[in-house]
C-alpha cells in the first residue's frame, strides 16, 4: 500500500519488510485484540497473548492467521501499529476478560504505554517529520480498523459478557492498587481522590462508564473518529474494569490527566551539572537580590546545587528568605531570627525538674526526641561518635520546634528531615528556621488522618536515597519547577518505572510492600526526575486541575487552626 | 530456597524497645548499638527448622511511635505470629502493652500467636519491670513470654523459634486452614503438608490412597 512505501522510503531499515498483506490483515481485522500481538513487539511476552487467543475458541483460526502475519513481519508491525497499538490498547480495556490470561495480557498491552518505549519518537528532529507522518497515517488507518474492530467486537462480545457473572465482591486488585498508591505517597488528597474516583466509580455507580467517557473525550486530543472509537470502547469498559487490575488503572490515570499523543513526544530534558558559585553570581544583582527567581528555580530543578552553595540557597528555596531580599536584609533577618530562636529555646530550657515532673507531654516528647536523634544518620561523620555535639543540636532544634509549634509537637521522622538541613546550614538558628519553613510546606500532611501519608512522604524523601542524593532531590523539589507538586509526579514516575515488574509478577500486597521497600537506594534519581518532568508536562493543565487546592505544599484552603489539636499524638 | 511453610511475623511495641535490634540479631546474628530509626516498616527473613521441616520466617519490623499506629495496623492482617516487645528498663513501655494488645486483637486474625518479649534483660541493674510482672501479664492475656537481650543474643533465637513451634503445632492441630493465606501461613513448594496440616490436603490425599 501507499503508506507502506512511504515508510519504506523514509526509513528503509526498519520498514522495508512491510507488506501489503499484513496491512490488510490488520485493517480488516474485526478483532481489536490484534493489539496484543502487536504489543509483543513492544517488548511483551508473546506466549501469554497467544494463550489468551486460544482461550477465545471459535476465532482462533482468524486470529491465528493474524498472529502469523505478525510473526513474519515485525518491521511492519512496528511501523503500522505504533499508534494504533496505543489506541487499541486503550480499546482493549473494553474487551471482556474471559480468563486470567486474557486479563494479564490486557495489562501487558496497556503497560506498553510506558514512556521509554514511546520516546524514540522524539529522539531527533530528523525523525520527527517521519514520525509525524507515521502518526497521521497510522491514526487514519487505525481509526478505520479500530472502528471496524470495535463494531465487530461489541457484537461478538456482547453475549459472553452479559452471560458472565461479574465479580462484585472483594477485588484484591483494587485493594492492591489503593495500597500501592498510598505506599508511594501519592501522598495527598490528590492521590486519595484520584484513586477513590477511579475505584469509587467502579464500585458505586456500577462501572462509571459515563464518567470515564467524559474524561476520555475531553482529554484525548484526537480526531473525531478516534474519540468515537474510544467512546465505543468505554461502553464496554465496565466489563474490563471489573477485573481490570492495577495496570489498567494506572494507565487510565495517565491518560486521564493528559492527551497521550503528547506522551510520545515529551521527554524530560537531560540533567545539568549542579549550579556552582560562578554561575550563581549571575542570578544576583549587585545588592544580592535574585533578579529572576524563576530562572533560578528552573536552573536548580535541572541540576541542583553545588554543596558549597546549598548553605546560601536553601533558605531562599524554602522561602525563609525572600528572593527580593538583599544581602544586608538577609543578614539582618538572620540576626533577628537568631534571637527569636533563643527565646523559644529558652522556654523549654527553663523548665525545672520539678516542673517537668508535672508536665507529662514535655517529658514524653523529650524522651522520644532523645531516643530518635541518637538513631538519626549516625553513620555520617557529621553525626557519628559518642557525645557528638551535632546530635545535641538536633535534639535542641526539635525540642524547640515542639514549643514553636506545640500543637504539632514532635513526630518520628522529623529528625530525618532536619538532619540534612542542619548539616547544610551548620548553624543552629538558621537550621531551625529552614526546618520551620520546610514544615510549613509539609504541614497539612501532619494532620492526624494523614499519618500514613506523612510517614510515606518521609520514606520517599529520605530513606530511598543516599544522603547527597537526598539533598539533591530536596532542592529540586523545593525549586517548585515545573510544578510545586512535582513530588506527586515523582511518585508516579517511580511506579511507572517498575510497573512491568510489579504487574508481571502479580505481586500481592506483602510482596509489593517488600519490593518497594527494597527499592531503597536503587532509585536512579536523574532518570526518575526526567520521567517526572515528562509526566508533569504531559499532564499539563489537566494535571494541575486535578490537584485539589490546598494540597501541600500549597497553602491550606481551610482557615482555622493550621494543625488540628490531637491529644494522643505526642 | 524451598520451605515447607512460610510464617509471617510482625514485631510490635513502643519506640526504642529494641524491635529492630531483635530482628537484626535473629537474622544476622549481630548487634548494632546505633540502629537507624525505623520509618514505616522493614523486613527480615530467615529459615529455621521445626520437626525437620524447613520453615521460612518473614518478619515485618514496624515503627513504634503512636502516630504510626494507623500504618502498623494494616500490617497485622495476614500475620501468623507477633512479637510484642517492651523494654524492661522502661516502665512505660510495659504499661503500654495493653493498648498494643488491643490493637493486635482488633486487627489481626484471632489465631495469631503472640510472644511477649521483655527486651534488654542484659541491663539488669536498670530493671524497672520484674520478670514476674512480665510472666503475670502474659498469663493473664494468654501470651507466650520470654525475657531476651538483643545485645547478648540471649533468648533471641528461642523467642522466634518458640513462636514458630507454637504456630506449627496449631497447624498440626488443624487450627488453621493453611490454604487461606490470611492466616499468615503459606505452604511452600518444597514442603509436603503434614499429616494433619490443612483441611483440604490430607483428606483429599488420604482419599486417594484408600480408593
Amino acid at each position: 500500500m501507499i503508506c507502506g512505501d512511504k515508510f519504506a522510503c523514509h526509513c528503509p531499515n526498519i520498514f522495508s519488510h512491510a507488506s501489503n498483506h499484513s496491512h490488510f490483515s490488520f485493517l480488516s481485522s474485526p478483532d481489536p485484540r490484534t493489539s496484543h500481538s502487536n504489543s509483543s513487539f513492544l517488548g511483551h511476552e508473546r506466549g501469554s497473548s497467544e494463550g489468551s487467543y486460544r482461550s477465545s475458541g471459535s476465532r482462533e483460526k482468524r486470529i491465528g492467521y493474524l498472529t502469523t502475519g505478525v510473526v513474519q513481519k515485525p518491521g511492519c508491525l512496528i511501523k503500522d501499529l505504533l499508534i494504533p497499538t496505543i489506541l487499541l490498547q486503550w480499546r482493549s480495556q473494553g474487551i471482556p476478560c474471559y480468563n486470567k490470561a486474557t486479563c494479564s495480557s490486557c495489562e501487558r498491552t496497556l503497560s506498553s504505554l510506558e514512556l521509554p518505549r514511546a520516546v524514540p519518537l522524539a529522539c531527533g528532529p530528523s525523525n520527527m517529520s517521519v514520525d509525524e507522518s507515521i502518526l497521521n497515517e497510522n491514526q487514519e488507518r487505525a481509526d478505520n480498523g479500530v472502528n471496524n474492530g470495535s463494531y465487530g467486537a461489541s457484537q461478538f462480545h456482547g453475549r459472553p459478557f452479559h452471560g458472565r457473572p461479574r465479580h462484585k465482591g472483594h477485588d484484591p486488585g483494587r485493594d492492591l492498587s489503593i495500597q500501592v498508591l498510598e505506599k508511594f505517597s501519592l501522598v495527598t488528597k490528590f492521590a486519595r481522590e484520584t484513586t477513590s474516583q477511579l475505584f469509587g466509580e467502579n464500585q458505586s455507580n456500577g462501572f462509571g462508564a459515563s464518567e470515564r467517557r467524559t474524561h476520555i473525550q475531553t482529554n484525548i486530543d484526537h480526531p473525531k473518529k478516534s474519540s468515537n472509537m474510544v467512546e465505543d470502547s468505554s461502553d464496554e469498559s465496565p466489563v474490563a474494569l471489573d477485573s481490570q487490575e492495577f495496570g489498567g488503572m494506572m494507565v487510565y490515570f495517565f491518560i486521564s490527566i493528559g492527551p497521550f499523543d503528547n506522551l510520545s513526544l515529551v521527554w524530560g530534558k537531560p540533567r545539568q551539572p549542579p549550579l556552582g558559585s560562578e554561575e550563581w553570581i549571575t542570578f544576583l544583582d549587585s545588592e544580592g537580590r535574585i533578579t529572576d527567581s524563576e530562572a533560578l528555580r528552573k536552573r536548580v530543578f535541572y541540576g541542583g546545587l553545588d554543596n558549597e552553595l546549598r548553605n546560601e540557597v536553601w533558605g531562599l528555596l524554602l522561602g525563609y528568605y525572600s528572593y527580593e531580599s538583599t544581602y544586608a536584609e538577609r543578614e539582618y533577618l538572620k540576626s533577628v531570627k537568631k534571637s527569636e530562636y533563643e527565646i523559644i529555646k529558652n522556654q523549654w530550657q527553663s523548665i525545672s525538674s520539678s516542673q517537668a515532673k508535672r508536665f507529662t507531654k514535655f517529658r514524653e516528647r523529650k524522651g522520644l526526641i532523645e531516643k530518635d536523634v541518637v538513631r538519626t544518620d549516625r553513620s555520617l561523620p557529621f553525626y557519628e561518635g559518642d557525645d557528638n555535639q551535632n546530635v545535641y543540636v538536633l535534639r535542641d532544634i526539635l525540642l524547640t520546634y515542639s514549643f514553636y509549634n506545640f500543637d504539632l509537637g514532635y513526630c518520628q521522622g522529623m529528625s530525618d528531615l532536619l538532619s540534612p538541613i542542619l548539616f547544610v546550614m551548620d548553624d543552629e538558628s538558621e537550621a531551625f528556621w529552614c526546618f520551620v519553613a520546610l514544615m510549613e510546606r509539609l504541614g497539612p500532611n501532619f494532620n492526624r488522618d494523614q499519618n500514613g501519608m506523612h510517614s510515606q512522604l518521609f520514606a520517599l524523601s529520605k530513606v530511598e536515597f543516599e544522603y547527597e542524593k537526598t539533598m539533591r532531590f530536596w532542592e529540586v523539589l523545593w525549586a517548585h519547577y515545573p510544578s510545586e507538586h512535582l513530588h506527586l509526579y515523582v511518585c508516579v514516575a517511580i511506579l511507572k518505572r517498575y510497573r512491568g515488574k510489579i504487574m508481571g509478577e502479580e505481586m500481592d500486597f506483602d510482596t509489593l510492600l517488600k519490593f518497594i521497600n527494597e527499592l531503597s537506594g536503587h532509585i536512579e534519581l536523574d532518570a526518575i526526575l526526567r520521567d517526572a518532568e515528562a509526566l508533569c508536562i504531559c499532564a499539563g493543565e489537566d494535571g494541575v486541575a486535578r490537584i485539589p487546592p490546598g494540597t501541600p505544599p500549597s497553602l491550606p484552603v481551610d482557615d482555622g487552626s493550621f494543625y488540628v489539636q490531637q491529644d494522643d499524638i505526642l | 530456597m524451598s520451605y515447607a511453610y512460610l510464617f509471617k511475623y510482625i514485631i510490635i511495641g513502643d519506640t526504642g524497645v529494641g524491635k529492630s535490634c531483635l530482628l537484626l540479631q535473629f537474622t544476622d546474628k549481630r548487634f548494632q548499638p546505633v540502629h537507624d530509626l525505623t520509618i514505616g516498616v522493614e523486613f527480615g527473613a530467615r529459615m529455621i527448622t521445626i520437626d525437620n521441616k524447613p520453615i521460612k520466617l518473614q518478619i515485618w519490623d514496624t515503627a513504634g511511635q503512636e502516630s504510626f499506629r494507623s500504618i502498623t495496623r494494616s500490617y497485622y492482617r495476614g500475620a501468623a505470629g507477633a512479637l510484642l516487645v517492651y523494654d524492661i528498663t522502661r516502665r512505660e513501655t510495659f504499661n503500654h502493652l495493653a493498648s498494643w494488645l488491643e490493637d493486635a486483637r482488633q486487627h489481626a486474625n484471632a489465631n495469631m500467636t503472640i510472644m511477649l518479649i521483655g527486651n534488654k534483660c542484659d541491663l539488669a541493674h536498670r530493671r524497672a519491670v520484674s520478670t514476674e510482672e512480665g510472666e503475670q501479664f502474659a498469663k493473664e492475656h494468654g501470651l507466650i513470654f520470654m525475657e531476651a537481650s538483643a545485645k547478648t543474643a540471649q533468648n533471641v533465637e528461642e523467642a522466634f523459634i518458640k513462636t514458630a513451634a507454637t504456630i506449627y503445632k496449631k497447624i498440626q492441630d488443624g487450627v488453621f486452614d493453611v490454604s487461606n493465606e490470611s492466616y499468615g501461613i503459606k505452604v511452600g513448594y518444597g514442603g509436603i503438608p503434614g499429616p494433619s496440616g490443612g483441611r483440604d490436603g490430607p483428606s483429599a490425599s488420604a482419599g486417594g490412597c484408600c480408593t
